[in-house]
């Protein structure tokens, strides 16, 4: 080696040094501002929450917090668009069928070391912030659907609240009898989370994956079918929607019931304080109880909600984390839950918040630990909504164009399609 | 001409003694007309010819979300065509919902927009001024806007067509649900542009209306031609580029057409049968995070548009040149 040349080796080795240590000094500057981005439509009262929230982490790291909402319709374009361009927060709150996507797409951290002990955490939510194996979201809330009804017009009409699917069926035949130009049991054709309880609690699903990690559809099966049969005879056969629904999406059925044109209906637990807000006349008369299963007990119900994730290029992944377990904390969870009326991500909280909760939460508490149940775990999840195969599947037989059978085989087909294509 | 006599005496000086410099100059006038062009270029370049570019380069590619963070380029050739063009759903819904949609629309709103052109034209200016402000109402309202008005005419349970059809009893209790059946889901898409798009007819075709000299329809008057021979003789040949302007502008908006689909119940995926060229472009690249497949369809279409509009000057230049 000629002096010339170690002499060069020595100043890049000494630039390299200087850069490296410049960096490590920039990075604790630059640690003092966490950007956090909170969907908005979840709850009204956010900023005031965020605020306080952001105050007191202030006080304990010294580090300010920039809280950005972005609405839940353009969430998932926006998250797209600034991993594109490396404009990502430190942390966000993360649907939680997006996680996996984006962790397979390598924009998320692996907070599987940070997290430790997962048994406190409600596991269906668990489970779906895990992408091989590692955990990519931290449960911050879970929403989960159960049937909202009208207890002054189950009181005209001297109905107990059903128990099985027949006496569900029942219930809605009655209520479309006695009742003029009021919807007993809407059947929508666009609204997916609908539609599961009865496949499941028919004994079907949606799609399984094999040890060889090929993926095989279960919606055509004839456990799926008989509950979609079901589910759209409703319509069909017992008369107990209306036209209308063959189009609707959860808003319609929530803007519906707001107006009192529903009876009955499978609606989240964050619909009745929605109603409330919109028509304060119904105050009193919101009923609820967790879906019955075919034969009695109860029909499993998605379990939705969001994760908190730390995103792979955040400077101060430690500050974020630290975030993180400041939003999750007791106090603060809990706060959430009765803001927004979703319930928190632990086992334990949620039994804190039923306690005290609106009686009207309670069953929603039930159809939660005992009967809720996650979507197939993937990142084609997300494509797999995006195709809309169920709400195709349920909206061409409610417009007659197609046979249960047709239906879902075609959707079957449609699902192992997506499933199984290369990321 | 004037170019030739500028160049002369620059070019033939320094010929003899410094041949070197000749080929400066003479660029330097050949770069004058582009260096002027040059700031609109640019533009241009950059705000048109860019993202045509990049959705044509993303169409060869198997391009997704993890693409999309890694920055990583992957061809596939044109398999995104190949499956494109080989997929039955493009044949038997895409382009007829495309193009049977957009030839009915543009010959609604062409004919709509000159019937109320037409009718500007006899009426006293105060009127006239009275019946184009309303008109613009309909222009000026966004496209999302109009949708839902539209949407919430034709409701199902609620909406005031429903309940003037009950009334009349042309219809039973339970109602139609227009939006599920390709049909009556496009007549409304139809009605919905023909409100959106007829003011800009009506308003382009009365300006060329005006332009028409009296004495023309006066002579054929007086020859004894009855009104529909007086506008099919003398004012549709006189205005002839007038309707093809307003004809190649409505056929591109309505190939095009996305909000008033996306936005009708059903439209945004859940009913197959209803996509059109542009939502399915959507669709594909944004909730499917199909990007290559989506920009195949987005370039498909804007071949489409382009093979159109080529027919369509060629026919009007041709029959301009017969004149």
């Amino acid at each position: 080696m000629s002096p010339a040349r170690v002499l060069s080796a020595a100043a890049v080795s000494t630039a390299l040094t200087v850069s490296a240590s410049a960096c490590a000094t920039g990075d604790f500057s630059e640690a003092t501002a966490l950007d956090v981005w909170i969907m908005e439509g979840t709850s009204p009262g956010a900023e005031a929450f965020f605020s306080e929230v952001s105050a007191e982490f202030e006080q304990q790291t010294g580090a300010t917090v920039n809280v950005q909402f972005v609405p839940w319709a353009d969430a998932h374009n926006k998250f797209v668009t600034a991993i594109a361009g490396g404009t990502m927060p430190d942390v966000a709150e993360v649907g939680t069928t997006w996680t996996p996507e984006f962790a397979q797409a390598g924009a998320l951290a692996d907070l599987t070391d940070r997290v430790g002990d997962t048994s406190g955490y409600v596991p269906g939510l668990l489970e779906a912030g895990t992408f091989e194996d590692r955990r990519y979201g931290v449960p911050w809330y879970v929403g989960v659907r159960a049937i909202l009804y009208r207890t002054d017009v189950f009181a005209d009409l001297g109905l107990d609240q059903p128990r099985d699917w027949d006496e569900l069926r029942e219930t809605a035949t009655t209520i479309a009898e006695e009742t003029d130009d009021m919807v007993a049991f809407p059947v929508p054709g666009n609204a997916e989370y609908s539609l599961l309880p009865f496949v499941w609690g028919a004994g079907g699903h949606i799609a399984s994956q094999s040890d060889r990690g090929v993926w095989t559809s279960g919606i055509d099966s004839s456990e799926s079918r008989a509950g979609i049969t079901y589910f759209t005879d409703l319509a069909l056969a017992d008369k107990v929607s209306t036209t209308g629904a063959t189009t609707w999406q959860e808003t319609d059925i929530q803007d519906n019931f707001a107006d009192g044109n529903v009876a009955m209906a499978i609606m989240g637990s964050w619909s009745p304080k929605a109603i409330l807000a919109d028509n304060p006349d119904l105050e009193g008369k919101l009923g609820s109880f967790a879906i019955p299963g075919p034969e009695g007990g109860y029909s499993p119900s998605f379990l939705g909600g969001a994760h908190l994730s730390v995103f792979n290029d955040s400077d101060a992944p430690d500050l974020s984390w630290q975030f993180v377990e400041l939003l999750t904390r007791d106090d603060y969870a809990l706060r959430w839950a009765e803001e927004t009326t979703y319930f928190p991500g632990k086992q334990q909280q949620i039994d804190t918040f039923t306690e005290t909760a609106d009686p009207v939460l309670r069953p929603f508490a039930t159809q939660m630990t005992e009967a809720g149940r996650g979507v197939p775990v993937t990142p084609a999840y997300g494509k797999l909504q995006g195709e809309k195969v169920l709400q195709t599947m349920v909206q061409s037989i409610l417009a007659g164009d197609a046979s249960v059978e047709a239906a879902a085989i075609a959707a079957a087909d449609d699902i192992e399609q997506t499933l199984n294509e290369d990321p | 001409m004037s170019r030739r006599l500028l160049t002369r005496p620059v070019a033939t000086a320094p010929d003899r003694r410094r041949p070197v410099l000749v080929l400066p100059a003479r660029l330097r006038q050949r770069a004058r007309p582009w260096l002027l062009l040059a700031p609109a270029l640019a533009v241009i370049g950059g705000l048109l010819c860019y993202p045509l570019g990049r959705v044509v380069w993303l169409s060869f590619q198997d391009y997704g979300l993890d693409n999309i963070v890694s920055g990583r380029p992957d061809y596939n050739g044109g398999a995104n065509y190949l499956r494109l063009l080989s997929d039955p759903y493009l044949w038997s819904v895409a382009l007829p919902n495309t193009i049977v949609f957009a030839v009915v629309a543009v010959c609604a709103t062409v004919a709509f927009g000159t019937l109320v052109a037409l009718l500007l034209r006899s009426l006293r200016p105060l009127w006239r001024t009275w019946v184009i402000g309303c008109v613009m109402v309909a222009w000026a309202m966004p496209a999302v806007t109009g949708t839902y008005v539209w949407i919430w005419i034709f409701d199902v349970d609620r909406g005031i067509v429903r309940q003037l059809l009950h009334a009349l009893g042309l219809i039973g209790p339970e109602g139609v649900n227009w939006f599920t059946e390709r049909l009556s889901f496009y007549a409304i898409v139809t009605l919905n542009i023909i409100h959106h798009g007829f003011p800009f007819v009506a308003v382009t075709v009365l300006a060329g209306l005006l332009t028409i000299p009296r004495e023309l329809g006066e002579a054929a008057l007086l020859d004894g031609a009855t009104a529909w021979q007086r506008f099919w003789h003398v004012t549709v040949p006189t205005i002839r580029p007038v309707f093809a302007v307003v004809t190649i502008l409505s056929t591109i908006w309505d190939f095009k057409v996305f909000a008033q689909v996306y936005l009708m119940p059903g439209g945004s995926g859940s009913n197959a049968e209803v996509l059109n060229f542009g939502v399915w472009s959507y669709v594909r690249s944004f909730a499917q995070q199909n990007y290559g497949m989506g920009s195949a369809i987005a370039v498909l279409l804007t071949l489409m548009l382009l093979a159109i509009t080529v027919v369509y000057l060629r026919a009007l230049f041709r029959e301009e040149e017969l004149r």
